[in-house]
C-alpha cells in the first residue's frame, strides 16, 4: 500500500471509530433516560410504614481452627453441615460445623487458593486461585483426593470465583483476566467464555429461580453485569459503586442483585426495574465489603468488612440491624447455610466462625 | 486499530440491547420484593430466630445432665 493509501485508511479507521463513539454516547443517554422515567420511588420509601427489625437473636456458636495462614474462601454443603474452606496457606479442609472437626485436608501445590465450591451432589469441590486453575476434587480419603484431582480449566490470570451452575458436570469461573468462563468437567472443554467486563472478575453467582442460564459477575471495573449463560451477552449492566465490586449475590426472589464494594458500600439492583433501588452505607463505615449475602427470606443482608465486622442489614429500609463481632482481622467471606439456620464467616484471622 | 474496532462495536451492540431491556415501574419492582419478604419471612431462622433453641443444630450442647 501506499503511503497515502495508509493515510488514507487510518482516516476511514478513525472517523468510523468516532462514529461508533458518539453511537455508544447517545446509547448511553438513552439508557438512563429509559431507567428514568420507571423511576418513581425508591424500596425504603415503599418500606417506610414496615415495623424495624427489633431484635435478631444470632450468636457466635462454633470456631474454626486449624488454617495457617488467611481464610480467603468457604462453601457450604448442600448437607448443610459440612464446610469446605480454602486458604493462603494453600490447603483445602473440609469442616464438621456442627462438631468442629476437620474430616479432610488436602494440600495444593499453590498458596493463594481464593475460591472453593462444593458440586450440587456434594461429592466434588472445585477451587483455584493464584494458580490460574480450576481443579476438582473428589470427596473420599486425603490420599485419594490428592491422587484423583482433576484439572477442568485455565485461565491467563487468577482465579478468583468459581461455582457448579446445573450439575457436577459444569462449572463457572471467574477470573483476573476480566473474564469469565463455562467448562465441561468431564472433557474440560471451555464450553463458553465471557467478555464484557474491563478489570478482574472478583465474584459470580447464579440466579436462584430460573433454569439455570442467568448469572451475575463484579469487577473491579466498578460494574456487576448479568449474563446469559447461552449466548454468552451481558444482559444488563449495572454501575454505581466508586471503586471494585468484590462480591454479587442474588436476591432469593431473583429479581435483584445485591453488591459488596471497596467503596464501603453494599448496593441493590432490582433487574426488572433495571436499575438500583438502595444503597447500604453510613457516614461511619469506611471500610471495605468483602462479601455479601441473604437471609432466606431476602430480608437481611450480611456484610463482611475490612474493619473485622459483620453488619446486618435491613434490605427493605437500608438500615443497619446490628453487627457480629469476632474475628481479628478482616472478613474475607460471609455466607448463608442451604437451609437458612446459620451464617458461617471466614477471615484474614485464620479462623471460620458459625453464627445462629 | 481493527481490534478497537470491533471491540467498540461490541460495546454498542451491548448497550443497544440494553436500551430494548423490557422495564416495570420501580414501585411495582420493589412491592413484589416487600412480598418475597413477607411471605418467607417465617421460614427465616436468622431473621425470626427458632422456634426453640432445641432445634437450632449450632446450639450449645447443655453441659449439665440430670442424673
Amino acid at each position: 500500500m501506499s503511503e497515502s493509501a495508509i493515510t488514507a485508511s487510518n482516516v476511514n479507521a478513525n472517523e468510523k471509530m468516532q462514529s461508533l463513539l458518539r453511537e455508544a454516547e447517545n446509547l448511553k443517554t438513552k439508557l438512563e433516560e429509559e431507567r428514568q422515567k420507571l423511576n418513581d420511588v425508591n424500596l425504603s420509601n415503599i418500606a417506610e410504614r414496615l415495623e424495624q427489625i427489633a431484635y435478631v437473636n444470632i450468636k457466635p456458636r462454633k470456631v474454626l481452627k486449624g488454617h495457617q495462614a488467611k481464610v480467603l474462601c468457604t462453601d457450604w454443603s448442600p448437607d448443610k453441615r459440612h464446610i469446605i474452606s480454602s486458604s493462603q496457606d494453600g490447603r483445602l479442609i473440609i469442616w464438621d460445623a456442627f462438631t468442629t472437626n476437620k474430616e479432610h485436608a488436602v494440600t495444593m501445590p499453590t498458596t493463594w487458593i481464593m475460591a472453593c465450591a462444593y458440586a450440587p451432589s456434594g461429592n466434588f469441590v472445585a477451587c483455584g486461585g493464584l494458580d490460574n486453575k480450576v481443579t476438582v476434587y473428589p470427596i473420599t480419603s486425603d490420599e485419594e483426593m490428592a491422587a484423583r484431582k482433576r484439572t477442568v480449566g485455565t485461565h491467563t490470570s487468577y482465579m478468583s470465583c468459581c461455582i457448579y451452575p446445573n450439575s457436577d458436570q459444569q462449572i463457572l469461573t471467574g477470573s483476573g483476566d476480566s473474564t469469565c468462563a463455562l467448562w465441561d468437567v468431564e472433557s474440560g472443554q471451555l464450553l463458553q467464555s465471557f467478555h464484557g467486563h474491563s478489570g478482574d472478575v472478583m465474584a459470580i453467582d447464579l440466579a436462584p429461580n430460573e433454569t439455570g442460564n442467568t448469572f451475575v459477575s463484579g469487577s473491579c471495573d466498578r460494574m456487576a453485569f448479568i449474563w446469559d449463560m447461552r449466548s454468552g451477552h451481558v444482559v444488563q449492566s449495572f454501575e454505581g459503586h466508586q471503586s471494585d465490586v468484590n462480591s454479587v449475590k442474588f436476591h432469593p426472589c431473583g429479581d435483584a442483585i445485591a453488591t459488596g464494594s471497596d467503596d464501603s458500600s453494599c448496593r441493590l439492583y432490582d433487574m426488572r426495574a433495571d436499575r438500583e433501588v438502595a444503597v447500604f452505607a453510613k457516614e461511619s463505615i469506611i471500610f471495605g465489603v468483602n462479601s455479601v449475602d441473604f437471609s432466606v427470606s431476602g430480608r437481611l443482608l450480611f456484610a463482611g468488612y475490612n474493619d473485622y465486622t459483620v453488619n446486618l442489614w435491613d434490605t427493605l429500609k437500608s438500615e443497619r440491624v446490628c453487627l457480629l463481632y469476632g474475628h481479628e482481622n478482616k472478613v474475607s467471606c460471609v455466607q448463608v447455610s442451604p437451609d437458612g439456620t446459620a451464617l458461617s464467616t471466614g477471615s484474614w484471622d485464620y479462623t471460620i466462625r458459625v453464627w445462629a | 486499530m481493527a481490534a478497537n474496532l470491533q471491540q467498540q462495536r461490541s460495546v454498542n451492540e451491548q448497550l443497544r440491547r440494553e436500551v430494548g431491556v423490557q422495564r416495570i415501574q420501580v414501585s411495582e419492582a420493589c412491592h413484589a420484593m416487600m412480598q418475597y419478604m413477607m411471605d418467607h419471612e417465617a421460614d427465616d431462622c436468622l431473621l425470626s430466630g427458632f422456634n426453640t433453641q432445641k432445634v437450632n443444630p449450632f446450639r450449645e450442647k447443655n453441659s449439665c445432665t440430670i442424673i
